[in-house]
């Protein structure tokens, strides 16, 4: 069977060019998935800082649970855990521990700033001048050699730099004062290598360092486990939807000669594994060619990531077999579900239907398909409902994309049924070409139903992908705009006491933005300065009131406060940025959470809680050029410029759904190709009996042009559900955002498409001289 | 045993209710080994499905049908393909060979689905006799009409099997072709005693046959023994083939 189905693979190269597209392109989407996932879960970020001391005690940066089944979960926090100086002494006391160096680590003027005391933990040593020895005193490191540091005077230059840091040292004394946590360090250096335990800190050895070391690294680590995960599983739903079209097409067209094989000897087992085999040798060639492209995929992807922000640069891909392995036996098993699939129909029509001259394709729907495709429908139904309850983006993101794609898979199910009615639709068109399109268009369902379903799949996912991130942002940027009272947003390094000193202020709030878990669930955090908070900002207050807002007072989102189940007056529990436990009671509730945050919390409660203490300030009243005057080096934004949400999250979801919404448009490509191709006989029939050149074209962009239409209505209407649905999840209102200039280009572009790959293979057909076409027998 | 195919009131109905069609009724009838039957009739009187239920491409709604001695009716689709393949050959009008194979694994293709080994002086012999020699190696896209035909003939003799049905095989020939082709297949009768059963509209096929048999409207209305082409005409136009 195999060396049959070899033959025939070499001889109809053109039938499964196709599939074998659609193969490798999965193959490579897979093991691009597979690398940032495996990335996330095996990535490990060398030292640099620490690279020189063996051991390292510093700050659990986990919040632990212990679930009552004794299964205990831990999640990471986002701002370095301290710890007390203390532990040092304790430290040292531990048998065979020769030396320990403490260290601090904050920002200054874009500078990681330590004191001189743990230079040694890499170590630094001097090349130049001398280690500081007065407060005003700081060393450089030897790539930034000639900086000058504001206020200090650089007195010494070390003879290493880190390659992703640019590290100062102050004396210690400074940088204590400066990092502003009195009694804590962030880390504690021991020498040698030995087991040490101690309360309240952890000890980590070999690339834990590094993790420790890069705290950014190690939350891009884990969003890469979610976004691997999430990208790798739409698409492997896309792929298996778009190979299943693409063999059923091409069995559709080889209808005949299968028949004939039946009648002649071949029992239905044979036909299916002859088509299992073909299906098998040609996903062999797409997986591994593709999982070879696949890695390219995983370092280009790497690198947007790295420009976006979204990973750090130092956090290298984990190259290993595996992904390729996955993505090789992933792409094998759908091409043999996929063929096994479409061949079911073909293998148990009786041959005698399937020779006889009535065997166009019936348009009855099979019952099996009817029923699969109403369950799906179902399945459609219910998770729309269940999106529309979830209001965290870690959950909502990857439902959206499911429920789309169920949507988009019922479609292709009652594809035909669908065909049908579309086709029915369409009164007239004008000419002959016009007739000819609308009477092929209701003969054949079957085709038009294929072609649609990649199309509808196309528009379904690109509308969705988008509509998601602006419907989330304008959202979050109404929010702003409402809510936004100040006149004037100051940058990072202002304070709200000196800024209400400025001649016509009436009132500055500072604000620091973080992260809190309670229980294990993250909240975004606005910290801010309650005094004249009324007059910067207004959260939308609908129960309770933030007058008398204190360091154990907390505001909470609409959402928060549902997701909580917590309303005025109850108390809550919550670990800020840095994992330190607090206990808040709720003030108020609020709706402007989309656009200001979860939680609101005091400024004062949060600072000592977080890497970067320096936040913006909203002022009211006052004017530009007597805030610039009085705060030197501060950029100061009016309140229109200011408003705008962060959108790096948006981008990072574009580049990888921007491989998926490439890889429908390449599903269409195919099917609109090889559902033209395969027509050239009847091309040239008409031909013979009269029909023009033009005519025929017309006839055929007439048909691709309604199966455009049906496709974007079907497509857009599953879009507009989906993101309905997480609207009214996310923002609680039934609100999607459709910007109607990106609309149209995402609809124009399957429309685009579509009509390339009719026109283009049609020119091709119609180059042969009709006779000869007819003459090919296929 | 002298009847490669038996027929006992076999009825075949499409369809159900009010729309049901027979097209063929309570025909009972056999057919000897070793000779040559051409079946005849007008446009819709039934020819196909009699070949169909008698060849084991499809089943009869009642009655029954024997192969060789075996019963067809209540075989499963694999247990009728795997009969088909070892009693019996088929050579359609048009659409007959596999296109990506070559002339000769077209040939031994029945052989390759069954497992079976080739019998290598058989098929010399048959190539021969269908005059393949020297376009073993081609593929049909190169061969005419009329060579392609051969083929399937060759294919179909390669099994030695029971009866050899033809579906209008010589339909898509011009006049000369399809007369090369009948007296091929008047050859492999006479001289390999090959059973042969032919669904044909034309008088001028049916005149090679030992035996023409009539069908009108399901049933079989009469038979004719070594017909000469005049005379089928003429019975044909009683029957209202050409009006």
């Amino acid at each position: 069977m195999i060396s049959i189905a070899l033959r025939t693979l070499r001889h109809r190269r053109a039938g499964f060019a196709g599939a074998f597209v659609a193969l490798l392109f999965a193959a490579a989407l897979v093991t691009a998935c597979g690398m940032l996932l495996e990335t996330g879960l095996r990535g490990s970020v060398a030292p640099e800082r620490y690279a020189g001391t063996p051991v390292i005690v510093a700050g659990d940066q986990f919040v632990r649970q212990t679930k009552a089944g004794g299964k205990s979960k831990a999640k990471p926090v986002s701002e370095r855990r301290w710890i007390p100086a203390s532990i040092a002494e304790e430290v040292s006391r531990i048998p065979g521990v020769t030396k320990v160096v403490t260290e601090v680590t904050f920002p200054f003027a874009g500078f990681t700033a330590h004191g001189w005391e743990s230079a040694q933990l890499t170590p630094f040593t001097l090349a130049g001048g001398r280690a500081p020895n007065a407060a005003g005193e700081v060393v450089v490191d030897a790539r930034n050699a000639t900086a000058k540091i504001p206020g200090y005077r650089v007195v010494g230059v070390t003879a290493q730099a880190l390659p992703s840091q640019d590290t100062i040292f102050f004396t210690t004394r400074e940088a204590r004062r400066l990092a502003g946590h009195a009694g804590l360090v962030t880390a504690i250096g021991v020498f040698p290598q030995v087991d040490v335990t101690v309360k309240g800190a952890l000890a980590y050895t070999g690339d834990e360092r590094g993790a420790l070391e890069f705290l950014d690294a190690e939350s891009a680590r884990v969003k890469l486990i979610s976004l691997g995960g999430a990208l790798g599983g739409t698409s492997l739903l896309v792929a298996i939807l778009v190979v299943v079209g693409t063999f059923a097409l091409s069995l559709q067209q080889r209808q005949r000669e299968l028949a004939m094989l039946r009648a002649v000897a071949a029992t239905p087992r044979q036909v299916r594994k002859l088509i299992g085999g073909e299906a098998l040798l040609v996903s062999v060639a797409a997986g591994l060619l593709g999982s070879v492209a696949g890695m390219l995929v995983g370092f280009w992807l790497q690198a947007r990531f790295v420009a976006l922000g979204a990973m750090p640069a130092n956090l290298p891909l984990v190259v290993s077999p595996f992904p390729a392995l996955a993505s090789v036996a992933v792409t094998l098993v759908a091409a043999w579900t996929a063929a096994r699939v479409s061949a079911r129909r073909i293998t148990r029509i009786r041959p005698v239907e399937a020779l006889g001259e009535a065997a166009l394709p019936g348009s009855r729907l099979p019952w099996a398909r009817t029923v699969a495709g109403v369950v799906v429908l179902a399945g459609g139904v219910v998770l729309t409902i269940v999106l529309s309850s979830l209001s965290t983006e870690a959950a909502a993101s990857p439902v959206t994309m499911l429920t789309a794609l169920v949507w988009t898979i019922a479609v292709a199910l009652l594809g035909p049924a669908i065909a049908r009615v579309a086709a029915a639709v369409p009164p007239r068109a004008a000419g002959a070409g016009g007739y000819l399109a609308l009477k092929n268009l209701r003969a054949g369902t079957r085709r038009l139903a294929s072609v649609i379903t990649p199309l509808a799949l196309m528009t379904a996912m690109t509308c969705t992908i988008l509509f998601v991130q602006t419907t989330m942002g304008h959202a979050g940027q109404n929010e702003v705009n409402a809510g936004l009272k100040a006149d004037y947003v100051l940058g990072p390094g202002a304070s709200a006491a000196g800024v209400r000193e400025v001649p016509g202020v009436r009132a500055a709030t500072e604000v620091l933005r973080t992260t809190a878990r309670i229980g294990l669930e993250k909240f975004s955090v606005q910290a801010v300065t309650p005094d004249g908070l009324d007059r910067t900002m207004d959260l939308d207050v609908t129960a309770g009131s933030l007058a008398g807002f204190g360091t154990t007072s907390a505001a909470l989102s609409r959402t928060a406060a549902e997701r909580l189940d917590a309303g005025v007056g109850d108390q809550i529990e919550l670990a800020l940025g840095d994992g330190t436990p607090a206990v808040v009671k709720v003030a108020a509730i609020y709706t402007r959470g989309l656009g200001f945050g979860d939680l609101t919390l005091s400024h004062q409660l949060v600072a000592a809680h977080v890497d970067d203490p320096r936040g913006t300030v909203l002022v009211s009243g006052g004017d530009r050029a007597a805030l610039e005057r009085a705060l030197p080096g501060v950029t100061v934004r009016a309140q229109a410029e200011a408003g705008e949400i962060g959108t790096s999250n948006a981008a990072v979801n574009y580049v990888a759904m921007g491989l998926i919404i490439a890889f429908c448009a390449i599903a269409v490509v195919n099917t609109l190709a090889m559902s033209t191709s395969a027509r050239s006989r009847e091309l040239a029939l008409l031909r013979l009996v009269g029909a023009t050149r033009r005519q025929i074209l017309r006839m055929l962009r007439t048909e691709t042009l309604v199966a455009t239409v049906v496709a974007v209505v079907i497509g857009t209407g599953i879009s507009l559900v989906t993101v309905t649905a997480f609207s009214v999840g996310m923002t609680g209102s039934a609100a999607p955002y459709l910007p109607p200039l990106t609309y149209l280009a995402v609809i124009a572009a399957p429309a685009a498409l579509a009509l390339i790959a009719t026109v283009i293979p049609a020119r091709f057909a119609l180059r042969v001289h009709p006779t000869e076409a007819l003459g090919a027998r296929e | 045993m002298t009847e490669a195919v038996r027929l006992n009131a076999a009825s075949k109905v499409y369809g159900k209710g009010q729309s049901a069609v027979a097209a063929l009724r309570e025909v009972s009838l056999g057919i000897e080994r070793g000779t040559f039957a051409a079946v005849m009739g007008p446009s819709g009187s039934g020819k196909s499905t009699f070949l169909h239920c008698a060849a084991g491409l499809d089943l009869p709604s009642s009655g029954s049908v024997r192969l060789g001695g075996t019963e067809l009716t209540g075989m499963n689709e694999t247990a009728l393909t795997e009969l088909r393949r070892q009693r019996v050959g088929f050579v359609f009008q048009a659409f007959n060979l596999v296109s990506s194979l070559t002339v000769i694994e077209n040939i031994t293709l029945p052989l390759c689905l069954a497992g079976a080994k080739v019998d290598r002086a058989w098929l010399a012999e048959i190539v021969r006799r269908v005059g393949l020699e020297g376009r073993t190696g081609h593929r049909p896209a190169q061969l005419s009409g009329g060579q392609q035909q051969r083929v399937a003939l060759a294919r179909a003799l390669v099994t030695r099997p029971e009866v050899v049905f033809g579906d209008e095989p010589t339909g898509a020939l011009d006049t000369m072709t399809a007369r090369e082709v009948l007296v091929l297949l008047r050859e492999v009768v006479s001289t390999l005693g090959q059973t042969v059963v032919m669904v044909t509209h034309d008088p001028v096929a049916a005149s090679y046959a030992d035996t023409a048999l009539f069908l009108a409207d399901g049933r079989i209305v009469d038979s004719m023994s070594t017909p000469a082409a005049e005379k089928v005409a003429e019975r044909m136009t009683r029957l209202g083939a050409w009006k």
